[in-house]
C-alpha cells in the first residue's frame, strides 16, 4: 500500500523541518517498518530508537499527531485508508536529541529518584522464596507492567506546567514498590513522594493513562500512592488536605462543603490572603455563604457508608486494585471510524522549540 | 546485567556497555519463564531438571556444565525472587511454576507471560541501586586484543559520535543471539550476534553454530513470539483438518514435546498442505477468558495486536521462527572462560554447553542468570589478582582508520539489501530442513554476499545517534557469523535436534557425530574443528516424546 | 424522555447558574428531569484518591438512587462526575463479587440496590447526535450567528477513552457538532482537550496556572468570542481564576466562559434569569453583543 507521512526533522541545533515522505508499505506494516523504509531506502540519516518490534523493549515511543505511542504498535493501515496523513514527532517534555530521539537522561534520573529497588529491610535472605499470595502481589500487577518508554511522560500536562514533576513513570515505579508486600519502607516512600512535585502535583488530565501501550494507567498509580498515604496519616501536603474535605463532605453533609474547601486545604493565613481574590469570587456568588449548609436528603445513608468501608477495611491502595479486574476486561472502545473530518492543529504535533 | 551485579558485589570496578539501554535487552521479550527444580509444583529434582535437558539436547550438551546449570538453579531463582522479582504464586504463595516442553515435572517458574520483562526489570533495579556505570547506547565493535590478552573494547558511541576505547583487564560478553540472520525471527532488530563475531574475530573459537532453534509459535509474517507457556498451559496445536496433529509426531509429550521436535512436525503439516496459510492453529480457546486474561494477557495483546486475532474466540495462526542460538563463543564448563585470557561469555551468545543441539524452554533465562553470575565472578576475580592493562594506541588508530574507509565511502550498495538477501536465503536454504545442495548454495550465497558486502555504504556521516553506521556494522557480523553457520551445517552429516537433514542424513549418527563443532576465523573465511562432548552421567538413547 | 437528574456539587452551588440553565433547556430539548436528592458528591478525583472503597459506594448508591426512578439514563452536566460515575459503573457491571458486596453494603444503610441497567450520559452526549441533535437545531432557533465559540473539552469527558468512549479522545467533535447546530462558527486550537488545572488549582497553583494559560491563550489568539465547556470545574478555572493568568503574564485576558447550556440558552433565548450570566467573573455580555439578530 502507498503511504503518505509527514516528519519533523530535527538536527543536533534543535533546526526543524516538517519532511514530507511518500513510500510503500506492506499491509501488515506498523510505523516503525514505515520509518525502517524510508531510513534504508530513502534517508539513511532518519534518527529514531528500536529494538523488540513486539512492545515490549519501550524503545521506539514517538508522537503520531500529536500523542505518543510505540512506533511499533501503530498499524498503518487504518491510517492509509482513512486518507490520512499523519505527522511523527519526538515524544515531549524531553529533550531532542536529534529527530525522533529524546534524551531519556531526565526520565531515568526520575526514576533512579524514588529508589526503584526492593528495601526487603535485611541483608540475609532466607534459604527460599519469600511467601507472598498472589493476591498481595494482585495489588502491583499493573504498576509491574511498565516498560519504561516515556510515552505518559510526554504527554503529562503538569509535568509540562512543571518540568521538576517526578512525572507517571516515575511514580508509578514508585507505587511498584509501595505496593509490594516484601518492602518495609513503604512509609519512608510514601512521605518523599508527597513532596513538592510528587503525588499532589497530578493534574489528573488521564492523559498518561490514555497513552500508556501497556495498560499501566499510572494516573491510577498515582492515586493509589495518595491513598496508601491517606491510610498511612500522611496528610500534611495540600493536596492531600483537599482531597480529606470532600471525605469529611461526604459524610457530614453529604455535597461539597466548598466554602470552607480553601481554608481547610490551605489553612487560615493562606486563605486569608486570597481575600481579594475570594472578594471577586463572592461578588458573582461563587462563594456560597457559610450556613445555612446545603445538605443532602439521607445523609445519614453516606455517613453509614462510610463507617462500613471503614471497618470493612478493604483501605488505601486495595480500594482501586479491587476494580482491576472489572476494567481490565472493557474492549478498549474505538471511536467510530478512522479519523474524523478535522483541522490539522492537535497538541503536541510540533516538538517543542530548542530552549533558548 | 547479572555478570555486573556479581563483579561489583565481589568489589571489581565493573562498567557495563551497551548498545541498547539495558532496560531494552531482548531478554525482556521472553516470555514464559525460567526454569528450576524449586519443587513447588511438583516432586523435582536437580537430577530430573539435568536429564531432561541432557536428552532435550539430543545429547551434544556437556553434562557437568548442564549439572551446574542445574544444581545452581533454585537458589538463583530464589536470589531473584529476594530481589523483588514480580513472580506468579501458587495457592500457598511459592513461586508457581508451569509445565514447559520437554520437562518431565513442571518446573518453569514464571510471572504470567512476561517473565522476561520482570527479570530485567529487576536486574537493572539492582544495577541501579549499585549504581554501576553504565555506558548507555555505545556500540561495541571491536575488542581490544593485545599481548594475547583480551584489554578492553572499542565502541562507537551512539549519543555523540565518535569511536571510545574502554580498556579493561576483564570483558563479559553478554550480547545474545543472531536471530536477524533469519526473515521470520522472534528476535529483535538488536540481535545481531555482535558479541560473537567480535570473539570471532578475535580468534575464539565458536561451537556448534549450525545449532539454531527454530520456536514452533510465532506469528507471521514477521516471527513475534507466542510463548510456549500457552501450551504449558494447556494449549493446543491444530492443523487445517482441526486435528491435533503432534499424535502422529509425539504421541506422548503432545504439544510439550521439545521445540525442534514441534517445530518440524509443523513444516512437514505446512509443506505437506494441512497448514492454512503457511501456519498452523494454536488453539487457546478450550482455556477460558479467566485463565489468559490472567496468565496470558501479553499474548493476547500481542495477537490482537500483530494477528487481529483474539485468542478468547479464535485460534492464532503460527509458525516456526529463528528463535534462539544454542551456539556461540566457546567456553569453559563452569567459569564462562573462553581460551583468550580475559574474556569471558555468558547467555546466549556462549556455548559452555548447556543446551547442546536443542534448548528447552525456559533454560534460557536460566543460564543468562547462573553462567551470568560465574562469569560475572569469574572475571572479577582474575581482574582483581591481574595487572592493569594500557590500550596501545595502535589499536585504536588501526580501528579509526577502519572506520573513516567504511564512512567516507559515496558509491556502492545501502545494507538493506544484503541484509534482506541473508535473511531470505538463510530462511530458504538453512532453515527447519536441510540439504546438502541447499547448504551449499547458501556457502555460495553468503561468500557473494560478503564480497558485496566490502562496498557497503552509509547514508549517515554524522555523529549524534547514528544507527546507519551500525547498523551497516551489525551486517558485517552477520555474514561472518552466516559463513560459520553453514560450514558447520555442511559438515554435521546427521540429524540432531535443531538441525534437521531428512533428506539425507535423516539419523543421529552418535558414532561419528556426538561432538561439537568448532569454527575459527583464519584469514577471511572459517575453517571448522571438533570438539567433544563431555559425558558423565548419561548416555546416549533413542530420543523420543 | 426521562432521565435521571444528577446536577453534582457545583452546579447546587458556585455554579448554580449551570443548574439554572439547565433545568430551563431541558425541555425545550425533549428532555425531562427527575432530579435526585438523595445523593451525595461523587467525590471528584479526590475520594477516587482518598478513599476509593468509599468512591465506590457514594458512586454505587448514586446510581442506585438513579435506577429507583425508573429511567434508564442518568443524566450529567460535568465532566468529573461523568467519569466518576461511569468508571463506578464499570466497575461493579462486569465484577459478581465486587457488586454483591457493594449491594449488601448499600442495603445495611437502608439504600436502594445497585443492577448495572442505567447508563450515565453527560447531556454534551445527549444533544450531539442523533434525535437529540435534531432537536438541538430546532430549539436552537435564534441562533449563534456572528459568534465565534472555542470550545473546550477539558480531561475527563474524554479520557480514559475506555470508559467514557463516546467520541475520539484526540479529535473530539460533539461542541463543535452543538456550535454549528447553534449557527455560531467553531474555533479551533490545540489545548481544547488539555487539562485546566483544575484538580490542583489550589495545591499547586503555580503549576495549574502554567496549564490553564494555554486553552485561554490560544483561544484568544484564534480570535475567539466566547469559550463554552462542558464541566464546571473547568469552568471556575477558565473563568474564575483568569484574573490569576492576567496578574501572572500581564496580558489583558477578557475571555466569557459559558456552560454548554447556557451556549445553547443562548441560541435558544433563555432569559437572563435563567441563564444568569451575572454569575460570571468574566463579563460576558460584551461578546453576546457580537451576535447578529
Amino acid at each position: 500500500m502507498d503511504v503518505a507521512l509527514k516528519i519533523w526533522r530535527v538536527d543536533e541545533d534543535g533546526e526543524r523541518n516538517l519532511v514530507s515522505y511518500e513510500i510503500e508499505a506492506p499491509e501488515w506494516a506498523c510505523l516503525l517498518d514505515v520509518l525502517d523504509i524510508i531510513k534504508d531506502r530513502h534517508d539513511g540519516t532518519l534518527a529514531y530508537r528500536k529494538s523488540c518490534r513486539m512492545m515490549i523493549c519501550g524503545s521506539c515511543g514517538m508522537r503520531l499527531d500529536g500523542r505518543a505511542v510505540l512506533a511499533c504498535k501503530e498499524r498503518m493501515k487504518p491510517i492509509v485508508e482513512s486518507g490520512h496523513v499523519p505527522v511523527i514527532s519526538p515524544m515531549g517534555n524531553l529533550p531532542i536529541v536529534r529527530d525522533l530521539v529524546v534524551d531519556m537522561g531526565p526520565f531515568w534520573q526520575k526514576v533512579r529518584d524514588v529508589k526503584p529497588w526492593l528495601d526487603p529491610g535485611y541483608d540475609e535472605p532466607s534459604e527460599r522464596e519469600r511467601i507472598v499470595s498472589q493476591q498481595q502481589m494482585n495489588v502491583i500487577n499493573k504498576e509491574a507492567l511498565c516498560i519504561m518508554c516515556g510515552c505518559c511522560v510526554s504527554e503529562c500536562n503538569a509535568m509540562e506546567s512543571d518540568p521538576d514533576f517526578r512525572g507517571p513513570a516515575a511514580l508509578a515505579k514508585g507505587m511498584r514498590f509501595v505496593g509490594d508486600a516484601r518492602d518495609q519502607t513503604s512509609v519512608e516512600r510514601l512521605n518523599e513522594l508527597n513532596d513538592e512535585h510528587g503525588i499532589w502535583d497530578c493534574t489528573r488530565c488521564y492523559f498518561c493513562n490514555e497513552r500508556c501501550p501497556k495498560g499501566v494507567d499510572p494516573r491510577d498509580a498515582i492515586a493509589k500512592l495518595g491513598a496508601e498515604s491517606v491510610k498511612e496519616g500522611i496528610d500534611w501536603d495540600m493536596g492531600a488536605k483537599h482531597a480529606n474535605w470532600f471525605v469529611t463532605s461526604a459524610k457530614t453533609t453529604g455535597w461539597l462543603r466548598e466554602t470552607e474547601l480553601v481554608p481547610k486545604t490551605q489553612g487560615i493565613l493562606s486563605a486569608l490572603k486570597e481575600t481579594k481574590f475570594a472578594l471577586a469570587l463572592a461578588r458573582r456568588g461563587k462563594v456560597p455563604p457559610p450556613g445555612p449548609i446545603h445538605v443532602a436528603a439521607d445523609v445519614d445513608e453516606s455517613r453509614k457508608l462510610y463507617n462500613l468501608v471503614k471497618e470493612q477495611g478493604r483501605d488505601g491502595a486495595l480500594g482501586i486494585v479491587q476494580g482491576e479486574r472489572a476494567l481490565a476486561r472493557i474492549e478498549h472502545v474505538e471511536a467510530e471510524g478512522a479519523r474524523r473530518d478535522a483541522p490539522e492543529i492537535t497538541p503536541g504535533e510540533e516538538p517543542p522549540v530548542a530552549e533558548g | 546485567m547479572r555478570a555486573a551485579i556479581e563483579a561489583h558485589d565481589l568489589g571489581a570496578d565493573v562498567a557495563l556497555l551497551s548498545k541498547i539501554h539495558p532496560v531494552r535487552s531482548h531478554s525482556g521479550a521472553a516470555e514464559g519463564g525460567i526454569n528450576a527444580a524449586l519443587g513447588n509444583a511438583s516432586e523435582d529434582s536437580p537430577e530430573e531438571h539435568a536429564f531432561d535437558t541432557v536428552k532435550g539436547s539430543d545429547y551434544l550438551g556437556d553434562q557437568d556444565a548442564i549439572q551446574i546449570l542445574c544444581d545452581e538453579a533454585p537458589g538463583d531463582v530464589y536470589q531473584l525472587e529476594h530481589w523483588g522479582a514480580v513472580f506468579s504464586r501458587t495457592d500457598d504463595g511459592r513461586i508457581a511454576q508451569r509445565p514447559f516442553g520437554a520437562a518431565g515435572a513442571p518446573r518453569t517458574a514464571y510471572a504470567a507471560d512476561i517473565t522476561g520483562h520482570v527479570l530485567v526489570h529487576v536486574l537493572y533495579e539492582q544495577v541501579m541501586k549499585r549504581d554501576i556505570l553504565t555506558y548507555e547506547e555505545f556500540f561495541a565493535w571491536k575488542l581490544v586484543i593485545d599481548d594475547d590478552r583480551c584489554q578492553g573494547v572499542i565502541a562507537w558511541d551512539l549519543l555523540n559520535g565518535g569511536l571510545k576505547t574502554i580498556g579493561a583487564k576483564t570483558v563479559v560478553l553478554a550480547t545474545g543471539g543472531a536471530g536477524r540472520l533469519y526473515t521470520g525471527t522472534t528476535n529483535a532488530y538488536a540481535c545481531t550476534g555482535d558479541g560473537m563475531a567480535m570473539a570471532l574475530r578475535a580468534g575464539v573459537p565458536l561451537k556448534d553454530m549450525e545449532m539454531m532453534q527454530f520456536h514452533p509459535t510465532t506469528l507471521a509474517p514477521t516471527g513475534v513470539l507466542i510463548t510456549e507457556g500457552c501450551r504449558g498451559e494447556g494449549a493446543y496445536l491444530l492443523n487445517s483438518d482441526e486435528e491435533r496433529f503432534l499424535k502422529n509426531y509425539a504421541p506422548n509429550a503432545m504439544e510439550l514435546a521439545s521445540r525442534d521436535v514441534i517445530s518440524r512436525a509443523e513444516q512437514v503439516e505446512i509443506d505437506e498442505g494441512r497448514g492454512v496459510d503457511g501456519n498452523v492453529l494454536l488453539d487457546l480457546r478450550h482455556l477460558g477468558a479467566e485463565k489468559i486474561l490472567e496468565r496470558l494477557h501479553g499474548t493476547r495483546e500481542l495477537s490482537m495486536t500483530f494477528a487481529g486475532v483474539d485468542p478468547i474466540y479464535e485460534p492464532i495462526p503460527v509458525r516456526p521462527g529463528a528463535h534462539y542460538h544454542m551456539g556461540g563463543v566457546d567456553t569453559d564448563h563452569e567459569l564462562g572462560r573462553t581460551e583468550l585470557e580475559g574474556l569471558y561469555a555468558a547467555g546466549e551468545c556462549a556455548c559452555v554447553s548447556v543446551h547442546g543441539a536443542n534448548r528447552l524452554g525456559g533454560n534460557a533465562l536460566m543460564e543468562t542468570i547462573t553462567y551470568g553470575r560465574r562469569a560475572g565472578a569469574a572475571a572479577a576475580d582474575w581482574a582483581l589478582t591481574h595487572t592493569t592493562v594500557a590500550v596501545p594506541p595502535s589499536v585504536e588508530a588501526d580501528a579509526e582508520r577502519e572506520l573513516k574507509t567504511l564512512l567516507d565511502r559515496s558509491e556502492g550498495e545501502r545494507p538493506w539489501q544484503m541484509r534482506d538477501e541473508l535473511a531470505k536465503t538463510m530462511h530458504e536454504n538453512f532453515g527447519v530442513f536441510r540439504r546438502e545442495n541447499q547448504m551449499k548454495e547458501q556457502e555460495r550465497i553468503v561468500g557473494y554476499l560478503r564480497e558485496r558486502y566490502e562496498r557497503v555504504v552509509v547514508d549517515d556521516k554524522g555523529a549524534v545517534f547514528n544507527n546507519d553506521l551500525t547498523q551497516a556494522l551489525e551486517l558485517g557480523f552477520l555474514l561472518e557469523l552466516a559463513a560459520c553457520m553453514v560450514v558447520a551445517g555442511i559438515e554435521r552429516k546427521e540429524s540432531r535436534g535443531a538441525h534437521a537433514r531428512p533428506y539425507d542424513f535423516p539419523d543421529r549418527d552418535d558414532g561419528n557425530y556426538m561432538k561439537h563443532t568448532s569454527v575459527r576465523w583464519v584469514g577471511d573465511h572459517p575453517v571448522l574443528d571438533w570438539k567433544p562432548v563431555t559425558m558423565t552421567k548419561w548416555a546416549p538413547q533413542e530420543r523420543k516424546y | 424522555m426521562k432521565v435521571a437528574y444528577y446536577k453534582g456539587c457545583l452546579a447546587s452551588l458556585s455554579a448554580k447558574e449551570l443548574d439554572t440553565s439547565t433545568q430551563a433547556l431541558a425541555p425545550m430539548l425533549g428532555i425531562e428531569l427527575d432530579e435526585l436528592e438523595s445523593v451525595t458528591c461523587c467525590g471528584a478525583g479526590d475520594i477516587h484518591e482518598a478513599e476509593p472503597d468509599y468512591y465506590l459506594h457514594l458512586n454505587a448508591r448514586i446510581l442506585a438512587y438513579g435506577e429507583a426512578t425508573g429511567a434508564d439514563t442518568l443524566m450529567t452536566i460535568c465532566n468529573v462526575c461523568t467519569l466518576n460515575l461511569r468508571q463506578a459503573n464499570w466497575q461493579l457491571r462486569n465484577d459478581d463479587d465486587l457488586r454483591a458486596r457493594v449491594n449488601e453494603n448499600l442495603e445495611t444503610v437502608g439504600a436502594p440496590p445497585y443492577s448495572g441497567d442505567m447508563e450515565v450520559k453527560h447531556l454534551l452526549w445527549m444533544i450531539a447526535e442523533g434525535d437529540g441533535y435534531d432537536r438541538l437545531k430546532q430549539v436552537a432557533h435564534k441562533g449563534l450567528k456572528g459568534l465565534k465559540v472555542a470550545p473546550f473539552y477539558g480531561c475527563q469527558i474524554l479520557r480514559p477513552s475506555k470508559i467514557l468512549g463516546f467520541e475520539d479522545p484526540d479529535r473530539p467533535h460533539s461542541l463543535e457538532a452543538i456550535i454549528d447546530a447553534c449557527g455560531g462558527e467553531a474555533i479551533d486550537y490545540p489545548a481544547k482537550i488539555k487539562c485546566c488545572g483544575f484538580p490542583i488549582i489550589q495545591a499547586r497553583e503555580e503549576t495549574a496556572l502554567g496549564e490553564l494559560l494555554q486553552p485561554i491563550e490560544q483561544a484568544t489568539e484564534a480570535g475567539a468570542d466566547v469559550m463554552v465547556t462542558p464541566c464546571p470545574l473547568c469552568h471556575l478555572s477558565l473563568d474564575a481564576w483568569q484574573s490569576k493568568l492576567r496578574e501572572r503574564t500581564g496580558k489583558d485576558f477578557q475571555m466569557p466562559i459559558l456552560h454548554l447550556s447556557q451556549l445553547i440558552g443562548v441560541a435558544a433565548g433563555l432569559t437572563d434569569s435563567e441563564l444568569k450570566f451575572k454569575r460570571h467573573v468574566v463579563p460576558v455580555a460584551p461578546a453576546l453583543d457580537k451576535l447578529q439578530v
